[in-house]
């Protein structure tokens, strides 16, 4: 009865990863297909004949199907998009995570008026959906002369994830025990020295969490970066390949192979931190 | 070679006074206990010894240097939390070590340093590990590894064995106090466990309210508590505390005459109490007993305690052998060995015959 019970559980789990993967493995086979196969009825799941045409387009340019006359080619843009998100994710994800860990560490540690107050507050302010201040925001960076600058959308992103960053790392100090600072204290650390010695390594899986939140948040966000960019160099990856669909026809290749590319980064992220992730969660014990 | 001396120490938090104008000299190389309840404000004492709160009033000295105004770091003291607090992203070598690492003392005597108290504790073995690879016991040991090897002029510790199960905690007394001897440190130690006071202890501080009731030795505290608080908190099981009155130089318990000298000048209503350790069973109607009825029996081992009614709501307890037996509601007396019984103002609370 337990195997059964077992290999229907496997089974239910092979099914719901399948559901899962499918529309990765879709666009990387459909990114690898030339392009008059990629329309083909019925559709092939796996490419007859291989090609990294779209791949050479987005990485090299020079794209020999754009019409004449168009100008450059949307797709020559590709690299500025990729570096223009890079440089806004890792940008607003430092910013956060500074502001966040340094805030949230004063916030349990410190007494001062409100102290209670702004975590429940910050949370709060994640919760207002940013379609509502977006427009808002616009207008304060066009006051701030920072419209289509990649400082205005860092900002913008550090607005949407600073206040839940602040709230997981609140969050995780207050389950730091006061103690172990205080042993340090004793022991003859300055202040500075217990939070970079003895906070900050307790802290990491925190940061690390908060860090990829950040991170993706900003990597995936379209409406920040449709509102406020213009200058088509300096657009960020989600609405730079928007411009592959223009009104008439959709190039699905480069869609593809620029969303392959898309979640490079991510997995990067996630095969490096996964494992500091999973390590420090049981770090926080000291209690015997 | 240090001593403590505080003199006038208050701390309140907020509206909250936690300890009054406190006076104390821990002598050099001794082993002091501070002892009270919950809530006497004994861990704030040695919070404000460590330099962890700031006093409100008053001030501390190490010898002749005054330290309350004195970062933890430079009071050249190491401390044992409750919780133990070490380092969880730390090995227990550098666990250990932290504190000469922040004082910049080079690799090779640290290691040196390092090894030697782990020998001592006999945790040589488990260096290597992180904290949360260790047992409750075994990072007792490393907390007090941390505070041996920086050679500090005074451990504190905050209840360091509370956490431990009570097999090895009465094992942790005994090595604690060996370590104390070999070391000779002075050493403060916070406890709401009288066994841990009075097996420890050279000198015992008993707090209440944040008032320090009485210093003593353990046996003084214990055989001429100074004041009512003090006879009550110390002995288990706790010292029977009756009413008496005295007239014309006889003492008298619910009617019952002793045979009790009372202190000139004694008010003539008293508190006398007497441990029930000192309490033995007479028949009724002897001379000098007080006679009543067996209310509750309980055998707890090699002893037997017997809890007489002496009148309505006046109950007291003796400790007997537990071939002693006696049959619940049964008529019975109790002789009180007159050189034990403690006699106090139940105006002031104090003793009048701790003098004695």
């Amino acid at each position: 009865m337990n195997r059964w019970l077992a290999a229907l559980l496997y089974a239910l789990l092979c099914a719901v990863t399948f559901v899962v993967c499918f529309p990765l493995l879709w666009a990387i086979s459909t990114s690898l297909k030339p392009k008059e196969e990629i329309f083909r009825w019925p559709p092939t799941l796996l490419p007859e004949r291989f090609t990294f045409e779209s791949y050479r387009e987005l990485l090299f340019g020079g794209s020999a199907a754009s019409a004449p006359g168009a100008g450059t080619p949307p797709s020559d843009f590709f690299l500025h998009w990729f570096a223009n998100s890079i440089i806004v994710s890792v940008g607003s994800t430092v910013i956060s995570i500074t502001v966040a860990t340094l805030a949230a560490y004063s916030l349990t540690r410190f007494r001062f008026f409100g102290q209670r107050a702004v975590p429940y507050v910050a949370i709060m302010g994640y919760m207002i959906p940013s379609v509502i201040f977006v427009f808002p925001m616009f207008l304060t960076l066009v006051e701030l002369d920072l419209t289509d600058t990649l400082l205005g959308l860092t900002l913008g992103y550090v607005c949407i994830t600073l206040p839940f960053c602040l709230w997981l790392m609140w969050a995780f100090f207050r389950g730091v025990p006061l103690e172990i600072e205080e042993a340090a204290l004793v022991d003859g650390a300055s202040r500075l020295q217990v939070f970079r010695q003895i906070v900050l390594p307790v802290a990491l899986p925190g940061i690390i969490a908060a860090s990829i939140f950040a991170f993706i948040v900003s990597w995936n966000d379209y409406l920040f970066g449709r509102v406020f960019m213009n200058s088509m160099e300096l657009l960020p990856l989600t609405v730079g390949v928007m411009h592959f669909f223009d009104g008439t026809h959709v190039d699905w290749g480069l869609m593809m192979a620029s969303s392959v590319l898309m979640t490079v980064p991510m997995a990067i992220l996630f095969g490096f931190m996964q494992r500091h992730l999973v390590a420090g969660f049981g770090a926080g014990a000291v209690k015997g | 070679m240090t001593d403590v001396v505080i003199s006038g120490l208050s701390k309140s938090f907020g509206s909250n006074r936690v300890l009054q104008s406190l006076d104390l000299r821990v002598p050099s190389r001794q082993f002091v206990t501070l002892l009270g309840p919950s809530g006497c404000g004994k861990t704030t004492l040695l919070r404000l010894i460590a330099g962890l709160e700031k006093s409100s009033q008053g001030e501390i000295r190490f010898g002749e240097k005054r330290v309350d105004t004195l970062a933890p770091g430079d009071r050249n003291i190491a401390m044992v939390f409750q919780s133990y607090a070490l380092y969880p992203t730390m090995s227990v070598a550098r666990n250990i070590g932290y504190g000469l690492e922040v004082r910049r003392i080079g690799k090779p005597e640290r290691t040196a340093r390092i090894g030697a108290v782990a020998k001592v504790l006999e945790i040589l073995h488990l260096l290597a590990r992180k904290p949360k690879a260790l047992s409750g016991g075994q990072r007792q040991r490393v907390a007090l590894g941390r505070a041996m090897v920086r050679k500090p002029d005074i451990f504190l510790m905050d209840e360091p064995l509370s956490n431990l199960d009570a097999k090895l905690r009465a094992a942790m007394r005994g090595e604690l106090r060996r370590f104390h001897l070999d070391l000779g440190t002075t050493t403060i130690y916070v406890t709401h466990d009288q066994l841990e006071a009075m097996t420890m202890s050279d000198l015992v501080v008993v707090m209440n309210e944040g008032v320090v009731q009485q210093i003593g030795t353990p046996e003084e505290v214990y055989a001429r508590p100074a004041n009512l608080f003090v006879a009550g908190f110390i002995g288990t099981p706790p010292m029977n505390l009756v009413p008496a009155r005295h007239e014309g130089g006889v003492l008298s318990v619910a009617g019952a005459k002793l045979p009790v000298a009372v202190p000139p000048g004694a008010p003539a209503e008293l508190i006398l109490g007497i441990r029930p350790q000192d309490l033995g069973v007479a028949r009724p109607g002897d001379a000098g007993t007080i006679p009543g009825k067996v209310w509750m029996v309980e055998l707890i081992g090699s002893e037997r305690l017997i809890e007489m009614e002496v009148a309505p709501k006046l109950r007291l307890t003796a400790e007997v052998r537990a071939r002693q037996r006696a049959a619940i509601d049964d008529a019975i007396a109790f002789r009180p060995d007159p050189a034990q019984i403690h006699l106090f103002d139940p105006a002031t609370g104090a003793s009048l015959t701790a003098a004695r």
